[in-house]
């Protein structure tokens, strides 16, 4: 397959000219965040303003930042444990046993699968108002516990997970709860890493849900205070882009070191051709 | 074997309670309150059956929401595709430095929604970043910045939309690319085929399933288009769409619960028909369940 790439610095330039545009943007918001309080955003002062941290100090001194970062974490967290927890559970259900409610649990999957979610942003609201979970931590994360797209994951997975260690201990008079989460939960860890990953940065990113379903500063997360951040006659820009930043940074280390789950999860999903 | 039936009930309730109250009863109670006049601080609601439905076709904020939902989705999914297609193919066979510009073409997918918006939210405005590229191309920017105009304000969010949505997909790509069998080429090239007629009588048409996924998938996320909206313009500047119109007369002054409910129904209607589509375009390849 080796011809002459009389093209490649084509090849190249394109993809060098790719990689500056994509990544642009995020070098503009570290600058930003960087940039002295008082000075302007102009490109004169993007260039030659002195780099400074103080934007990141005022944001937990100065805002309620801390409490907000906290928030998305312990929501964050609870949704994940949640959804390995039950994601692995309903798979487990729908890999191994076969009866008629068990063909009714698959197709609504499906069915949610193909559901876009927005469309129910009405009757949840009012259905948290009424079960008065509004504006708790309750409300961001009950409906997400376990997530359709985690369920496929893991079925995939453990259909590829040969039974015979499980009737073995089946044989020796085991429990099905305990084989089920002392052998077969263990088999299953490179599937659950990849759902909690995907699921942890879906619900770190998540603005929406978070948006409609609370109001008071005590439960808002890290993107909707952010998004509510700005709205009065002039933008801080710099105390926004560190803060914004700071939404940021986590998601870009996790990404530096489990890039290869993050995308499997991504394409497991999508291409089953 | 006599607990099994017993058990596997157990392991699928979480999902099954899970399913009933955060999906089944949310989508039949927005369907029934979508027939009645239910607002937040009403003492109580009548049945009015097929009049929000008529006022909602009759609503202009309503129409021009389905107007700029349409122009969305259609003047960003081609653009998308195509530039996520064509660094799928850059990126198909292995160099120095792929991982790299894979990884980077691929951050913005993982970055928050919201902070992508607020950074080009600045990029956008009055005398910034874009604005001094318009000039420099000799192109008189906006006088209030992108935003901030009815000719540019929804455009500008499509190009960001597009910016941030490519990486996923090219990934998308990449997976199918993978899954075309070397041999093919090969042959093509033992029989004197060049590299733009393996284009189109190889990769193409073989990656047409993943394609067809990718155009529907994309679509039923766009058609839902909310947050870069709300953070960006709060819908004006003729960039209300869908699912910010639900979100605005339902949940904000008037709390319309039913009138909102309906106008989700018609987008689920509309992405529904999509959903459709995507089952009999990909059933002959690979059935679902």
């Amino acid at each position: 397959m080796v011809r002459p790439r009389r093209f490649a610095w084509v090849k190249y330039t394109a993809l060098i000219a790719g990689l500056i545009i994509m990544v642009f943007p995020l070098l503009w918001m570290f600058r930003v965040a960087l940039m002295d309080a008082g000075a302007g955003i102009s490109l004169a002062n993007i260039a030659s303003s002195q780099f400074t941290l103080d934007n990141f100090a005022d944001l937990f001194t100065q805002n309620n930042i801390g409490r907000y970062l906290f928030n998305s974490i312990a929501v964050g967290l609870a949704v994940t444990v949640g959804n390995i927890l039950f994601c692995f559970m309903v798979a487990y259900a729908l890999a191994r046993y076969r009866f008629l409610t068990n063909r009714l649990v698959f197709i609504s999957v499906v069915v949610v699968l193909m559901i876009p979610a927005h469309i129910i942003i009405i009757p949840l609201y009012v259905l948290t108002l009424k079960a008065g979970i509004y504006d708790t931590y309750w409300a961001l994360i009950l409906p997400w516990l376990v997530n359709p797209i985690g369920i496929f994951l893991v079925k995939q997975y453990l259909e590829s997970v040969p039974p015979s260690m499980e009737e073995a201990a089946r044989m020796d008079g085991a429990g099905e709860f305990r084989i089920l989460f002392t052998i077969v939960m263990p088999l299953c860890k490179p599937a659950l890493a990849v759902l909690s990953i995907q699921v942890f940065f879906t619900n770190w990113n998540s603005f929406l849900f978070p948006y409609i379903l609370t109001q008071s500063d005590n439960v808002r997360t890290l993107p909707v205070a952010l998004a509510l951040f700005q709205g009065h006659q002039a933008i801080d820009w710099q105390h926004l882009m560190a803060g914004s930043a700071i939404a940021v940074l986590p998601v870009l280390i996790l990404f530096a070191i489990v890039q290869k789950q993050i995308v499997s999860g991504i394409t497991a999903g999508a291409i089953k051709q | 074997m006599r607990s099994s039936k017993a058990t596997a009930f157990v392991l699928a309730l979480p999902w099954i309670v899970t399913f009933g109250i955060f999906w089944l009863f949310p989508l039949l109670y927005s369907f029934a309150i979508g027939f009645t006049d239910y607002q937040l601080l009403a003492r109580d609601y009548h049945w009015v059956g097929l009049a929000n439905y008529a006022n909602l076709f009759s609503d202009p904020a309503f129409l021009a929401a389905i107007k700029n939902t349409f122009i969305f989705v259609g003047g960003t999914i081609p653009f998308t595709t195509v530039i996520a297609l064509a660094m799928a193919l850059l990126l198909n066979r292995s160099f120095k430095g792929r991982g790299l510009f894979r990884a980077t073409y691929f951050l913005p997918s993982i970055t928050s929604m919201v902070v992508i918006a607020l950074i080009f939210t600045n990029l956008y405005s009055r005398g910034g970043y874009v604005a001094c590229l318009a000039q420099l191309i000799g192109f008189t920017p906006p006088e209030y910045g992108f935003l901030y105009d009815r000719g540019t304000a929804l455009y500008s969010i499509m190009a960001m939309d597009v910016w941030m949505s490519v990486g996923y997909y090219m990934l998308i790509f990449l997976a199918g690319l993978k899954a075309i069998p070397d041999e093919l080429y090969e042959a093509a090239e033992i029989s004197g085929a060049g590299r733009v007629r393996q284009f189109f009588s190889i990769t193409l048409p073989l990656l047409r399933p993943v394609m067809l996924f990718i155009l529907v998938i994309n679509s039923i996320k766009s058609f839902q288009v909310f947050v870069e909206i709300f953070v960006m313009t709060k819908g004006k500047f003729d960039t209300a769409t869908m699912v910010y119109f639900i979100y605005d007369s339902g949940l904000t002054t008037h709390f319309s619960f039913g009138y909102a409910s309906a106008a989700a129904y018609v987008l689920f209607v509309i992405i529904g028909l999509f959903s459709i589509l995507q089952f009999f375009l990909l059933r002959r390849r690979q059935p679902l369940w």
